[in-house]
């Protein structure tokens, strides 16, 4: 379903609905615009060093899937619950 | 006399802390829990010059923020214990983020020293650290470790102590901004004026963590006072909305922003990043084991060497302690004289002990193979491939450890669940595990499948497992939805670096779990051994009390066989069925027949019988003694889930449908009470009750329906 949606926003070439990293494909490089979390959350995100401006590596994605991504030098496992909060650009 | 002092070592998870744990303690540790959480608590103890010095290990943690238990555990522990020195652990190679931490320790104004561990693969990658400017830059002292080969350790010490003993303490300050800092300055002055706090560090943190809308800082000043709390409130509302307005931005953000560029600020002084190529061993071994296609066939391929390494070593020493039980058993019973007691020796304390005991190098193997897992990095990525599975049940990926671990024996799988950081998760998994079915109810499914369906046993003890997973799967769904509702804990997980683990560690670690589980069989299990024991036994039956008159018929049989009428084997065969009579009647007469009997109705309509009541209720003691507890209620004697008698005895008793109902039932209630015991000690008392009422309740259900169902077709 998940899939679906996002294959037809691309046909259409929608670009107004903002990006998520569920989007993102596997070694681009994209930067962290917004995160979508409550303030404990986000706090924690910070933490780990998943911040606003913050560029990093899209490493494996599996479609509705959790996925890996490169950050300041650690690699983060991503569960899709998050990838749908973290709103990105490609670089 | 040496003079005391107290470290704490805070750190990253993954940032090599606990070796240098070991490092600095060996084996002179101490496990245990932070009061009211399931955070683990270590602590050991040495020497060094003139100090006696205990160190405190803290969970690994990004922040201080109060995301996790973790996290307020460690902060509730440098505010409440005031540790002398704080020696934060930190990964060279990944400076910026560790250093989050750091900043946030500096805010609490504790005295500090870095350790900047694994100093051999910074050096590898080419970075290049001023460790004087830095540490200048941080006004605290720095030390290179590399963990593994214990370098660097005294000089840790010793800086630890160079920092207790300096006078001066110097206090950097990280400023936010000015937009930030007046609002910081209101808040202050509130807190000063309000909670009588001292302008200074301590204020200051409060402040800082009111502006981050801390759940537990606005606890802990509520419960000060709380009208004066909802005027804060108020005004740090009122700061938080000033600031995003005027900044654009949400202030965790603003403020995450300024630790960040405090810590830039530092490391582009003193910190020289070399322009190697980071493709380095971690991310080819990745790119095979989280492969889309291969990660889980290598994970299912890891599991089943780890059961292999878990059963079929350990069978080995298992078999060992077994027959040495034995030769105790048979031992006490010629130097016991007292009947009674020599009973409650062989039949219930080593019998139920014994029984516990026998799974020690099966628990010391499986906890080698997750110490191995985990500090190699493995569990991490296992946790990563499984997610997407075990996210359509509502679960977790690392739950899946657990509950492959309960097929064996749900003891140790209880305490596996350790490894799921979030308590709804590890609830969860807790909860449902008991339906993974363990080895010790395999011996009652080969006993009655093998009684009613010779033909198609394998089929039929397949059917019981499969029915036990999906009631772990349909549990897990129900338990997320009503008890532990709310959203899933989001998966953010941080997939360490490979490296080979130290044996020191991994040894540390197993032993630690080993002594936990004989330490409960020597206490719990004992216990329930011996109630068990007792209700087995009394009341005692009187001679006058058996339907019939044993004694008289076994002097008849002695005075035959003496005579020469019936051959000796025709004798003890008479003998031991004699002896096999009177072992069901005493057993009858006992509180658990009584018991048996009492509740009997409340079974009826699931088709059993009050002995198949007293067998699970034995069964609770361990599920395999309801096999021989069926021996002991058909006369049987001895007797194990292949001796032909006894299936045909229960063939003659029981339709085929309450024999595999009578599986099914076994394999739904609770484990075993030693489990139980587990259970209490990880998730406390109240969901160990929850966990017995529910699956007897879920037991019963299942039975009845599938009996009532059932017998419209017979």
């Amino acid at each position: 379903m998940f899939g679906r949606k996002r294959k037809a926003r691309r046909a259409i070439g929608y670009r107004s609905i903002p990006m998520t990293l569920a989007d993102a494909m596997p070694g681009r490089e994209y930067r962290i615009l917004k995160i979508n979390g409550g303030h404990k959350l986000n706090s924690r995100l910070y933490a780990m060093g998943l911040m606003p401006d913050e560029k990093f590596m899209v490493y494996t994605s599996s479609r509705g899937g959790p996925m890996i991504i490169v950050v300041k030098g650690s690699r983060f496992a991503l569960g899709r619950y998050m990838t749908g909060k973290i709103i990105i650009e490609e670089v | 006399m040496k003079k005391s002092m107290i470290i704490a070592l805070a750190g990253n998870p993954n940032s090599g802390k606990t070796t240098i744990f070991n490092e600095l303690t060996g084996m002179r540790q101490h496990v245990g829990n932070y009061p009211g959480v399931t955070v683990e608590k270590r602590s050991g103890e040495l020497d060094h010059k003139d100090y006696h010095i205990e160190i405190i290990d803290l969970p690994g943690i990004y922040s201080l923020t109060a995301f996790s238990e973790e996290e307020i555990v460690s902060r509730e522990f440098i505010l409440e214990s005031s540790p002398d020195v704080v020696i934060n652990i930190i990964d060279s190679s990944n400076l910026e983020r560790n250093l989050y931490l750091t900043v946030q320790l500096l805010e609490l104004g504790v005295p500090m020293v870095l350790d900047f561990n694994m100093a051999d693969v910074a050096k590898k990658r080419g970075m290049k650290v001023d460790k004087k400017l830095l540490s200048e830059l941080l006004g605290m002292p720095i030390v290179e470790t590399i963990g593994p080969r214990g370098d660097g350790i005294d000089e840790l010490l010793d800086a630890a102590i160079g920092v207790v003993q300096r006078k001066d303490k110097k206090r950097i300050e990280i400023s936010y901004g000015d937009e930030i800092e007046n609002e910081l300055e209101k808040i202050i002055s509130a807190l000063s004026r309000d909670f009588d706090m001292e302008k200074g560090t301590g204020s200051r943190w409060f402040a800082v963590k009111l502006l981050e809308q801390d759940s537990e800082v606005e606890k802990r000043l509520r419960g000060i006072d709380e009208k004066k709390f909802q005027n804060l409130k108020e005004a740090v509302t009122n700061s938080i909305n000033h600031i995003n307005n005027i900044m654009r931005d949400s202030t965790e953000v603003l403020i995450a922003d300024s630790r960040y560029g405090f810590i830039k600020g530092a490391l582009h002084e003193a910190h020289e990043e070399a322009d190697t190529d980071n493709t380095d061993i971690t991310e080819k071994i990745d790119s095979i084991l989280t492969n889309r296609f291969l990660g889980i066939p290598i994970f299912a391929l890891i599991l089943w060497l780890m059961f292999q390494f878990v059963f079929t070593i350990g069978k080995y020493p298992m078999d060992w302690i077994g027959i040495g039980f034995e030769k105790l058993s048979i031992l006490l019973n010629s130097v016991i004289s007292h009947q009674l007691l020599r009973s409650l020796v062989v039949d219930g304390i080593i019998g139920g002990v014994g029984g516990v005991i026998v799974f020690t190098p099966n628990i010391a193997l499986l906890f080698f193979s997750i110490a191995l897992l985990e500090d190699s990095g493995y569990m991490a990525r296992a946790a990563f491939v499984m997610d997407r599975v075990m996210h359509r049940v509502g679960l977790h990926g690392k739950s899946f450890i657990p509950l492959i671990i309960g097929f064996g024996c749900t003891v140790p799988a209880y305490m596996g669940s350790r490894i799921l950081e979030n308590k709804k998760d590890r609830l969860i998994t807790m909860h449902i595990n008991t339906f993974c079915s363990c080895g010790a109810r395999l011996p009652v499914y080969i006993l009655l499948a093998g009684t009613f369906f010779p033909a198609i046993a394998g089929n039929i003890i397949f059917s019981i497992y499969l029915i036990g997973i999906i009631f772990a799967i349909i549990m897990a769904k129900v338990l997320r939805a009503t008890r532990f509702k709310g959203e899933m804990e989001p998966f953010v997980m941080e997939l360490p670096s490979y490296r080979i683990p130290t044996m020191k560690g991994i040894l540390i670690h197993t032993w630690e779990r080993v002594w936990m589980y004989v330490k409960k069989a020597g206490t719990i299990i004992l216990a329930i051994s011996i109630l068990m024991w007792i209700m087995f036994t009394f009341p005692i039956i009187s001679e006058s009390e058996y339907s019939e008159d044993y004694i008289l018929q076994m002097d008849e049989l002695q005075r035959s066989h003496e005579a020469g009428d019936i051959t000796e084997e025709s004798f003890l065969s008479e003998i031991s069925i004699i002896e096999g009579k009177m072992e069901a009647e005493k057993l009858e007469f006992a509180v658990a027949g009584r018991a048996g009997k009492f509740i009997e109705p409340v079974f009826r309509p699931l088709g059993f019988d009050w002995k198949m009541v007293v067998a699970s209720i034995s069964g609770m003691a361990a599920k395999e003694v309801i096999v021989s507890s069926f021996g002991t209620l058909f006369s049987m004697g001895e007797a194990d889930e292949t001796s032909e008698g006894l299936q045909e005895k229960i063939k003659a008793n029981y339709h085929p449908l309450v024999g595999y109902n009578f599986m099914l039932f076994t394999l739904l209630y609770f484990p075993c009470l030693a489990s139980m015991a587990v259970f209490r000690k990880e998730a406390g008392t109240k969901e160990m009750l929850f966990q017995m009422a529910y699956t007897i309740a879920l037991a019963w259900a299942v039975a009845f329906i599938v009996y009532q169902i059932g017998r419209l077709f017979i």
